[in-house]
């Protein structure tokens, strides 16, 4: 693979302990008026090093994407309270006024979400799109940023990208469309990119497609990546860390190998047998998790996922499980999954 | 009876007895119109072009294919929700669009369908309870008060919800036991074959498990036969006896399930297999991906010999993309006849004696024929029987 994409040195993939991105208990309430406030994520706590990938996990409204919203500091003004901290090179994230953030977005922190067209002007052609990007985050001309545009789309695998430069984002396809965001995202040279679904609406194919492009990016680049996706799949691939989140706080973090080799939270081991694998055995019945995310316990006082889980105890409904450090993982869990290897 | 078939009549014969669904060159071609005041046909969108499929009483057949392939619109035209362009659907050794009056509403309640977005195929307004009875009563099923409650009894523990559920309403439910209630309804009238689209797609992965084994269970317990059409290989593969795989309105390769996943032999059902992503790190780092180019080419411009030969890794200068391949017994040792697979070179491909190549993508214009956009965007499903 070539490196067109970086004009500039790859950022460095630096040996030392100290993070880029460090999310310290990070919380956020919404306050919905004449509504008990809603706590969406929980106490979230990660340190991202510079080539670092990160996944996180966890169904529909686990709060995987108000967690990467509260980073970017994309979250409304209005009702909503976010606390802990979002320290990036040292600095609180969340302590910036709304101007000092726009900087940092894009040109440290870029995002890629799930519907490219939300984050695309719809009446700007792409490659005005992406050269603007170069030009407000790199400070080159118009004239330098054009063929740089082009390449960048060639890179991400848009065909004639000649002719697509000029096209509007309709007038491409949803894969065409991400690739574009991608690409743009990935011009500025962000330190750190936080991919929320990224490919979750898009056929496996294209899928496929577009997770080689984000790896090669990432491993070219040294670009720190967080990959948020509810496609256990998708993360078993692609990053070195998973954080599996239910109802809005981390109930294990683990390297991918021992995670998926060993699941030690029931709730991760339970989703794990409760997905039909490609290369699994059909014969064999699928293990469903019972219940539904209805059926909660309230975190403060309890174990959120108890009434769901395989192996509760009397202490899961009576007390709040902390995240505790494992030999090879972080747990929440008053009774974690035997180790048996 | 179409070319693109290779199942002799004495097969078509031998298998009659327990063919349940035979559909035989089904294509379903919707107009592109445009024009203000005369609605001036200017192309077709060709979703379904040319299939030949049959569904054996009580197995569970698979339709698999990425969006826009035309798998709900086969699913319609066999429950002749959408009538073939041309081509037949005998069910039972009936055609159906030959039926009207009393005999197509009777036939009708032997066909019953599952909807992937459970809160928009159930009216909102009404309780479980009248959701479910309402088809009982169009089919003369509710005869009397003790019986209709029996059934409705019996329908609620068969998709595990509580009686309680009666009196609720469908936003009362969590997704799936939404599914559950839209499962019960079709089972309400006592059909054979249950179509599902996207059962599971809509829902949360530590859900999908249980409506799946649900179907199963319904299955064995009542015998009933399935087509289940779903963008999601691992779930087609884990319900399905057997398996068709779509591409562009045509099936590309059809096998038992195992077969399929054990000798996948398209060059497209390869690539497909390859790029499903398997949540186990051993398998990911050393699983090679045969990353296909490119976009699916638009139906209302599909191209011409392979549909497949804009993006397919093994594309030969001659045949691909002048000859549309057949759906096939391939000769290869130990292919079974049940293995059928629409490509040109599949006994090269297999021995390795055509290798893969580069593809360069091809631009795929998101305007078909001039069509309409909002004409080429999936279709909403909201009808039901
Ligand atoms: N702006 C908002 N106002 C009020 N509640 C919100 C808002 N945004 C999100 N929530 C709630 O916060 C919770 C977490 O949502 P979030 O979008 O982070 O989930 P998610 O894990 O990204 O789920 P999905 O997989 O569906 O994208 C949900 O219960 C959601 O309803
Ligand atoms: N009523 C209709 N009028 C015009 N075009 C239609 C109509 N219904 C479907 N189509 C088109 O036919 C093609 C096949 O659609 P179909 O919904 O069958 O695909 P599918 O395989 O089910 O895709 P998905 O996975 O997105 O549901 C698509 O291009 C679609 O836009
Ligand atoms: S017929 Fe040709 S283009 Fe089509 S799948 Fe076979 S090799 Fe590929
Ligand atoms: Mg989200
Ligand atoms: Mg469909």
């Amino acid at each position: 693979m070539t490196d067109t994409l970086s004009t500039s040195q790859p950022h460095p993939r630096s040996d030392s302990d100290e993070p880029l991105l460090s999310v310290r208990d990070l919380t956020v309430t919404f306050q919905r008026a004449g509504d008990e406030p809603f706590v969406a994520v929980d106490g979230v706590s990660f340190d991202l090093r510079p080539g670092d990938t990160l996944g996180i996990v966890g169904e529909s409204g686990s709060g995987k994407s108000v967690t990467s919203l509260a980073i970017m500091g994309l979250l409304p003004e209005r009702g909503v309270r976010v606390t802990g901290e979002v320290l990036y090179n040292g600095q609180d994230l969340l302590k910036l006024s709304p101007t000092q953030m726009r900087d940092r977005r894009g040109a440290e922190l870029g995002m890629i979400f799930q519907d490219p067209l939300s984050s695309l002007n719809p009446v700007v052609p792409i490659g005005l799109q992406v050269t603007e990007v170069l030009e407000r985050h790199r400070g080159l001309s118009r004239k330098a940023a054009m063929p740089l545009a082009k390449e960048m789309l060639d890179r991400v695998g848009i065909p004639d990208p000649d002719r697509r430069l000029k096209d509007y984002p309709h007038q491409l396809s949803g894969g065409m469309r991400q690739r574009a965001l991608i690409a743009m995202a990935l011009a500025a040279e962000p330190r750190v990119l936080i991919a929320d679904e990224p490919t979750t609406a898009l056929d496996v194919t294209i899928q496929a497609q577009i997770l080689a492009v984000l790896k090669d990016l990432v491993e070219d680049t040294g670009t720190a990546l967080i990959m948020i996706t509810h496609d256990l799949g998708v993360v078993a691939g692609l990053v070195d860390t998973v954080n599996v989140m239910y109802a809005g706080r981390v109930v294990e973090r683990a390297a991918r190998h021992p995670l998926f080799a060993e699941p030690r939270h029931p709730y991760t081991a339970g989703l794990l047998a409760s997905i039909p694998r490609l290369d699994g055995s059909r014969g064999e019945r699928l293990q469903p998790i019972p219940g539904s995310v209805a059926d909660n316990l309230p975190w403060t006082s309890a174990c959120a996922f108890a009434p769901r889980c395989s192996q509760p105890i009397d202490q899961c409904r009576a007390q709040t499980p902390e995240l505790v450090q494992h030999d090879d993982r972080a747990l929440r869990c008053f009774n974690p999954m035997e180790v048996t290897r | 009876m179409s070319e693109a078939t290779d199942v002799t009549e004495g097969e078509r014969t031998a298998y009659a007895k327990d063919v349940l669904v035979d559909a035989k060159g089904v294509k379903v071609h919707f107009p592109i119109k445009r024009g203000v005041i005369f609605d001036k046909v200017i192309g077709h969108v060709y979703a379904v072009d040319g299939v030949d499929l049959q569904i054996r009483t009580g197995e569970t057949y698979g339709l698999v294919g990425e969006s826009g392939s035309g798998k709900s619109t086969l699913g319609r035209a066999i429950l002749n929700l959408e009538p073939p362009t041309e081509g037949t659907v005998e069910f039972d050794g009936v055609d159906i669009a030959s039926l009207s009056g009393e005999t197509l509403r009777k036939k009708r309640q032997d066909i019953q369908m599952v909807f992937q977005d459970p809160m928009g195929s159930l009216d909102p307004r009404q309780s479980v309870e009248s959701l479910l009875l309402e088809g009982m009563k169009a089919h003369g099923l509710a005869k009397d008060e003790a019986h209709a409650s029996k059934r409705l009894r019996e329908l609620l523990s068969a998709v595990g919800l509580p009686s309680a559920a009666l009196k609720k309403y469908p936003h009362e439910f969590s997704g799936g036991q939404r599914q559950r209630i839209g499962i019960a309804r079709a089972l309400s009238v006592n059909p054979k074959l249950i179509v599902a689209d996207e059962p599971v797609s809509a829902l949360d992965v530590s859900v999908q498990a249980q409506v799946i084994n649900l179907l199963e269970d319904l299955q064995e317990e009542f015998g009933l036969t399935y087509l289940v059409v779903a963008h999601d290989l691992a779930v087609v593969r884990h319900i399905s006896d057997r398996i068709g795989v779509m591409y562009l309105g045509a099936i590309a390769e059809e096998a038992e399930a195992d077969d399929l996943y054990a000798q996948p032999l398209h060059p497209y059902t390869r690539a497909l297999m390859s790029a499903v992503p398997v949540p186990d790190p051993l398998v990911e780092d050393r699983r090679e991906r045969i990353i296909l180019t490119g976009d699916l080419p638009s139906p209302a411009n599909p191209p011409k010999g392979c549909r497949f030969h804009t993006r397919c890794p093994w594309k030969q200068e001659t045949k691909c993309d002048t000859e549309r391949p057949v759906l096939r017994v391939p000769e290869i040792p130990g292919v079974g006849t049940g293995h059928r697979v629409a490509c040109h070179w599949t006994e090269q491909i297999e021995s390795g004696e055509i290798q893969p190549h580069e593809v360069k993508a091809q631009l795929v214009e998101q305007h078909g024929a001039g069509g309409d956009e909002s004409l080429l965007g999936p279709a909403s499903i909201s009808e039901a029987l």
